[in-house]
């Protein structure tokens, strides 16, 4: 039996397929977020699925528009889904720092990889990676170029970490005070993760791991890991963690 | 009637049945819906208990602006009281023809009234802006006077309370409202060779700090006999405590049948809203309690047959702060919550005023009790005591956007009960209007349900 899982995030849709016995991922994908997600989602699982489509025995759906989606035949949230998929593919982990295109969350887990409690940014997009976006596209920069940018920094900027739109401001104001694209984004990724680790508070704990989007720009895992003062590892694919954890809540609440 | 929760819709229809079939209604009866005239939109967002009682707690609860332009119709005189939360009205309501009330409470109108009173925005305009806590459209309700009489006597406690509301009401004096202040201090431990008091609630202070309470509300008394033009005597007093312990009595004891029965017996909507009585009384003592006891009686008729709403599968919650949109109550539900326990930071009012005292010396007790006058420390210790005896599995510290309390002592409390109860804890903020951030209160409200029902498989 095959089951699936997707994360319908707020910039991207993530799909994950497993098998219900190895529980291993047979296939998946990711494709940008749109007016129609239900459409999308059902489209990018019929590209991944291929002939296997109809075979899939139950699908969860999880993420900010998983209410959206009639494919699935449930839906958990991905605080309990990010948990699952995590502690699938790093058993140990204590602490889950999940920080995606709009939204970012500190999950922290018992032993046996139940959620002991969590935190997520409720106001602004601050700590999450549209914060990124938003600077790279001001400054003309790639994204995946961001950590390459970031690690030529000679002094990162002081970034507000209060609010997106004053801190858009406050880049503009450095870029005519002469400070280089390079500090500036240096201080952007140490605004976001000073974020994180005010949110996560003093509860973070070993072993810690980082997921999400923003986990694949480069210099945002040391980042991190200086700003809450722990070892930081990034799981493979960290942009799907959370459809992976979907898929193997599938599994277990099926009569598989 | 099995109990349900419906919109406002529904209960107009189920109004018009009841009416046809003789319903005996209270003076401020009448459909729900007719506050809409009002202004109160939200209104049409809510779901409502259909119980007759719920009707009756509704009515009462939205007519309390009638009834303060009636009091002052009557020539009654009104006493706005403000910060000390369930002191000074028993003194008041000890005399006759005084009415208190609490303009604090216009706290709630920007979301019952969804901003269109504009009263947040006038508290803008006086430069008390959204960095202060919500209670500030108290600025704008007493620039418009459209929702309560300016009062002919308004007190206020400081010292050891919010540092927002002092700003605030400083404000309010600083536009021409004369303010009768009066001091409580912050709630200290006694030293070893102080003379200590136990309080409601069990925690101590220091004899002297008792006795300097009672001094500044003497202060009050003798402005209210002023007022009132008589002399309150401590049997006119001892009588306004009884009836205060009345309506505490029926009201702990609705919370203990709500919070402790198998199945939820009344919505967190409603019993929010009764909380919230045993400080104010809605301008009129007999009206609160007949409300409070009609609503108990319909609750413990519920749990008598098993009656109630969800499941006893539902995951039980402590709720910490009381929610500026009222809709979260709902959302709760929703979510597959129920509410086992609150502590809306009056626990001071909920429990009984000592008889066993004079009178004054048991109000200064009470007063001092407040857990706003106390520590971080001491709150967490009534909750996890709280949380021990309702058997809730979790804990949400609501914050209120600028109120500093809930911004100061939330980590404090909920390392505490993480560390001692070993419970999830989680923080959310509700601001009077939440709309753009419903969807992930609603996500994070869903994970702990989640989180709970995972535990309870271990």
């Amino acid at each position: 039996m095959i089951y699936g899982g997707i994360d319908a995030g707020s910039r991207t849709i993530k799909a994950v397929i497993i098998d219900g016995d190895s529980t291993e991922i047979i296939a998946s994908g990711i494709t940008d977020q749109g007016v129609k997600q239900d459409s999308l989602a059902e489209a990018l699982f019929n590209d991944i699925a291929g002939s296997d489509r109809g075979k899939i025995k139950r699908i969860v759906a999880t993420g900010y528009g998983r209410d959206a989606l009639p494919m699935a035949d449930t839906t958990i949230t991905e605080i309990t889904c990010h948990a699952h998929g995590v502690h699938h593919l790093a058993p140990h982990a204590r602490t889950v720092i999940d920080i995606g295109g709009q939204d970012s969350k500190v999950l922290r887990l018992q032993n046996d990889g139940r959620v002991r409690d969590f935190a997520m940014n409720d106001r602004c997009a601050a700590g999450t990676g549209r914060f990124l976006e938003i600077v790279a596209d001001r400054l003309g920069i790639e994204l995946d170029s961001l950590g390459e940018a970031a690690g030529n920094a000679t002094a990162p900027s002081s970034i507000s970490t209060m609010c997106v739109v004053f801190a858009e401001t406050e880049i503009i104001g450095l870029l005519a005070a002469g400070e280089s694209p390079e500090n500036i984004v240096a201080g952007v990724q140490q605004s976001i993760v000073g974020r994180i680790a005010t949110m996560g508070g003093r509860q973070i704990m070993d072993p810690v791991i980082f997921t999400g989007g923003v986990a694949m720009v480069s210099g945002m895992p040391e980042a991190l890991s200086s700003a809450v003062g722990h070892a930081v590892t990034v799981v493979p694919h960290p942009q799907l963690t959370g459809a992976l954890g979907a898929a193997l809540l599938a599994v277990d609440s099926s009569d598989h | 009637m099995p109990p349900k929760q419906i919109a406002l819709e529904e209960w107009d229809r189920l109004y018009d049945q009841l009416k046809a079939t003789g319903l005996s209604e209270p003076s401020y009866g009448g459909k729900i819906s007719r506050h809409l005239t009002d202004g109160d939109l939200r209104l049409t967002k809510l779901r409502f208990d259909n119980s007759i009682a719920a009707l009756n707690l509704w009515n009462f609860l939205l007519t309390e602006e009638e009834r303060l332009a009636n009091a002052r119709a009557e020539g009654k005189k009104l006493v706005g009281t403000m910060k000390d939360l369930g002191t000074v009205p028993v003194l008041a309501y000890s005399l006759p023809d005084l009415v208190a009330f609490y303009p604090d409470g216009a706290w709630w109108i920007p979301c019952v009234m969804e901003l269109s009173a504009g009263l947040l925005g006038i508290a803008d305009s006086l430069g008390i802006d959204e960095s202060f806590c919500p209670v500030r459209a108290m600025l704008g309700a007493f620039v418009t006077e459209a929702h309560f009489p300016l009062p002919d006597l308004l007190t206020c406690s400081v010292g050891a309370t919010c540092d927002d509301f002092s700003a605030i009401a400083q404000r309010l004096n600083g536009l021409g409202n004369p303010i009768l202040w009066w001091e409580i201090p912050h709630r200290r431990k006694p030293a070893e060779n102080e003379r200590a008091v136990v309080l409601p609630g069990g925690m101590t202070a220091p004899g002297i700090q008792v006795d300097f309470v009672e001094s500044e509300l003497e202060r009050i008394k003798k402005a209210l006999e002023s007022l009132a033009g008589q002399p309150l005597s401590d049997d006119m007093l001892r009588d306004g405590i009884a009836r205060a312990n009345a309506i505490r009595q029926r009201l702990s004891e609705l919370r203990s049948l709500v919070f402790k029965a198998p199945v939820c017996p009344l919505p967190a909507l409603e019993l929010l809203i009764a909380e919230m009585l045993a400080l104010h009384y809605c301008s009129d003592r007999d009206a609160s309690l007949q409300v409070i006891s009609d609503l108990l009686i319909e609750t413990r008729a519920r749990v008598d047959q098993g009656e109630g709403f969800l499941d006893a599968e539902a995951a039980r919650i402590f709720w910490v702060n009381p929610v500026a949109d009222l809709r979260v109550m709902n959302l709760v539900e929703d979510c597959g919550a129920r509410i086992c326990g609150t502590e809306h930071l009056f626990t001071h009012a909920l429990d009984e005023i000592p008889t066993d005292v004079p009178p004054m010396r048991a109000l200064a007790q009470m007063a001092l009790a407040d857990p706003m006058v106390g520590t971080a420390a001491d709150r967490a210790d009534r909750i996890c005591s709280d949380i021990t005896e309702f058997g809730a599995e979790a804990l949400v510290l609501s914050r209120i956007p600028g109120a500093s309390h809930c911004a100061l002592e939330g980590g404090a409390i909920a390392d505490i009960v993480a560390a001692r109860l070993d419970l999830p804890v989680i923080e959310i903020e509700v601001a009077p209007l939440n709309d753009a951030y419903w969807p992930s209160l609603g996500t994070g409200l869903r994970a702990l349900v989640e989180t709970i029902r995972q535990r309870r498989g271990k």
